[in-house]
């Protein structure tokens, strides 16, 4: 009996440590709209807050579709309401994607549901972003397909069969095509109208880390082979990868482009300024932790107003002035931290960053003065 | 340094990146490099096994004396426990040797278990969390993201979401680890103690093939092949099944 409970016992603890494995808690970001902010809850809630008097508008609660709970109780084969996509706002309706494996629409006023894709059941979990235009939802899942939604009655436009064994980025639009980007380093090229696969696809000896990014002809996207990739739509051979020797980790993030400029971070806390059209490096800038250590970039960069705002991980925020001189625009105009860890997209307007802290808190950062304008605490319910 | 931090830097970071960089020289296979890490452990820690099955072979030899100890004593335990001790003192062994060879290997499994759901990043958090624990060799990021694929079982599912195969895995890993016990397990004649033996013997296997159940397949493969491994080498070692005695059924006894 005495082996068998040492045995056991590791075995149990390690499951249950906070050092050991991870379960999926959810990375939702945040999405502005109107002066409201919306953001998904580490404890599986849409909530919207009113920006301008710091309140909480209102909470939809997300269950879970399908609890399985299989595995010993705390280990992460416990299936969460877990919200991983930034809600985004098409007409009177935000919608959200859950890890469970459903998409939800909540009218924008009140919160109250629209609509659940699948009515009945689940699809595979969704972890990258849903994608709205042109009255249609597009939606990459756990179980290797995308789907098209009506964005009215959440009616199901289309899907296709398996592209890969999990489709964990979001799909991108460029003109009549949907670019989808897989772990097994493929990406492909979906009708918009059909979900039919289109004549080209590409291929990479290494996965794709990112989403794909659509700037003029060209595709841009992260590789865990730690390069950056840029690749001619309709072509078969790399444009350019960068940089030559490997980086020091992975280009998680989605990269922005802006005015022929490619700004990718990267997960060795480096963010990069690269030509779009030679690959090039401009410049580059190291971002820290509070111990002046690198910290790892794992969201995207955000453009506004000709500033280009950065958040690591550490949860320090650093605004490019990309309208300064050849050069100067390397040196941020403002270093604000939020002093809580950051993993989810973000979004900026008129001067007010919104960032999701992995402490469930929403931080809303004056960039003009370089302080936070207010937090709210998001495990706190409606009053 | 916290505890978590130091025990990532030596045990599971090192652990992790072998096994990923395995996958990569084993054709992109996990399972193949569950199984080659397996023999790479066992053959680490052969020293100790060897010493474990030569105290084993050891005992099997003094069992006539220990029964005759037993039959001599069986009513004055603390004095057959002395003699019993005395004995293994004059043959040099360690009773409780055996338990090194199996506490060497929980460190090993509770890395495994940390590599295997990190590696196959059963979670977003997994996967992101991988990026700052793998080693920037290239054979590492080649390999990257695994395949959790190997003989139609999904390692980083549990057995009991894997069904059938699960199933089947469970009861290999339980069947191997009776096995193993069998041939280690001298028979005692004091009735009680050999009722304890018996639960013993059928309760490990037991708790071993309903973990298999609740843990990924990627470790119940890594339990499967070591026992498997495990039963060559005392069968090599000790030269036969042990204790383990296999009855004919048209035997008259």
């Amino acid at each position: 009996m005495f082996l068998i409970i040492i045995a056991l016992l590791p075995l149990t603890l390690v499951s249950c440590a906070p050092w050991g494995t991870q379960s999926a808690g959810g990375w939702s970001g945040t999405a502005v709209h109107d002066g409201t902010v919306y953001v998904g809850t580490r404890d599986g809630r849409v909530v919207a807050i009113n920006s301008s008097t710091e309140n909480l508008e209102w909470s939809y609660s997300i269950a879970p579709a399908t609890a399985l709970t299989s595995g010993l109780a705390c280990s992460p084969s416990t299936v969460s309401a877990a919200i991983y996509t930034t809600p985004i706002i098409s007409g009177d309706l935000v919608y959200i994607g859950t890890y469970s494996g459903q998409i939800h629409a909540l009218t924008i006023d009140r919160g109250v549901e629209r609509w659940v894709y699948p009515r009945i059941g689940s699809i595979g979990a969704i972890v990258g972003n849903l994608v709205a235009t042109n009255e249609t939802i597009y939606i990459s899942s756990s179980d290797g397909m995308v789907y098209a939604l009506d964005t009215t009655y959440g009616d199901p436009k289309w899907d296709t069969e398996p592209l890969a064994d999990k489709l964990w980025t979001s799909p991108t639009v460029g003109d009549d095509t949907l670019y989808v980007s897989t772990f097994d380093g493929h990406i492909y090229a979906l009708s918009l109208e059909t979900g039919g696969l289109l004549d080209w696809s590409f291929e990479s000896e290494a996965g794709f880390a990112s989403s794909p990014v659509v700037y003029e002809d060209t595709i841009f996207l992260g590789s865990f082979d730690r390069h950056l990739y840029a690749i001619k739509m309709g072509s078969d051979v790399l444009e350019w990868r960068f940089p030559e020797k490997p980086a020091d980790n992975w280009f998680w993030a989605s990269p922005v482009v802006d005015k022929g400029i490619v700004y990718a971070g990267c997960l060795d806390g480096k963010l990069y300024a690269i030509e779009a059209d030679t690959g090039r490096e401009r410049w580059s800038y190291l971002t820290e932790d509070q111990n002046g250590k690198p910290s790892p970039i794992v969201s995207s960069p955000v453009l506004t107003d000709n500033l280009l705002i950065v958040v690591n991980e550490s949860g320090t925020v650093y605004v490019f002035n990309l309208g300064a001189e050849l050069g100067n625009d390397a040196v941020p105009l403002k270093i604000i931290s939020i002093g809580a860890a950051v993993r989810s997209s973000f979004c900026a307007q008129e001067g007010l960053v919104y960032i999701r802290g992995e402490d469930n808190w929403t931080y809303a950062v004056d960039i003009n003065e370089g302080e936070i304008s207010w937090k709210l605490d998001l495990t706190k319910k409606e009053e | 340094m916290s505890f978590g931090e130091v025990w990532n830097l030596i045990i599971a970071n090192p652990i992790l990146n072998v096994l990923v960089a395995l996958t990569n020289l084993l054709g992109g296979s996990f399972g193949l490099a569950i199984i080659s890490l397996t023999i790479i452990v066992r053959l680490v820690s052969w020293p100790l096994t060897k010493r474990q099955l030569k105290s084993s072979k050891a005992m099997q030899d003094m069992q006539p004396k220990i029964q005759e100890l037993q039959k001599k004593y069986g009513k004055n335990k603390p004095k057959l426990q002395q003699e019993m001790m005395k004995l293994y003192k004059e043959a040099g062994i360690n009773p409780l040797g055996c338990l090194w060879p199996m506490l060497i290997q929980f460190p090993i499994w509770i890395a495994l278990y940390q590599s295997i759901m990190s590696a196959l990043a059963t979670t977003p958090e997994n996967l992101l969390n991988l990026a700052q624990r793998l080693y920037s060799w290239e054979i590492v990021s080649q390999a990257i993201p695994l395949s959790s694929q190997f003989l139609g079982l999904d390692l980083g599912q549990t057995a009991l979401e894997a069904g059938g195969l699960g199933l089947l895995l469970a009861i290999i890993v339980g069947g191997t680890m009776w096995i193993q016990q069998k041939m280690t397990a001298a028979p005692s004649v004091d009735p009680r103690q050999a009722s304890t033996q018996r639960m013993m013997t059928l309760m490990m296997p037991l708790m071993f093939g309903f973990f298999t159940l609740m843990f990924p397949s990627g470790l119940a493969l890594y339990w499967a092949v070591s026992n498997i491994i495990g039963i060559i080498t005392q069968y090599f070692v000790t030269g036969g099944w042990g204790y383990l005695k296999f009855r004919s059924p048209f035997s008259q006894h």
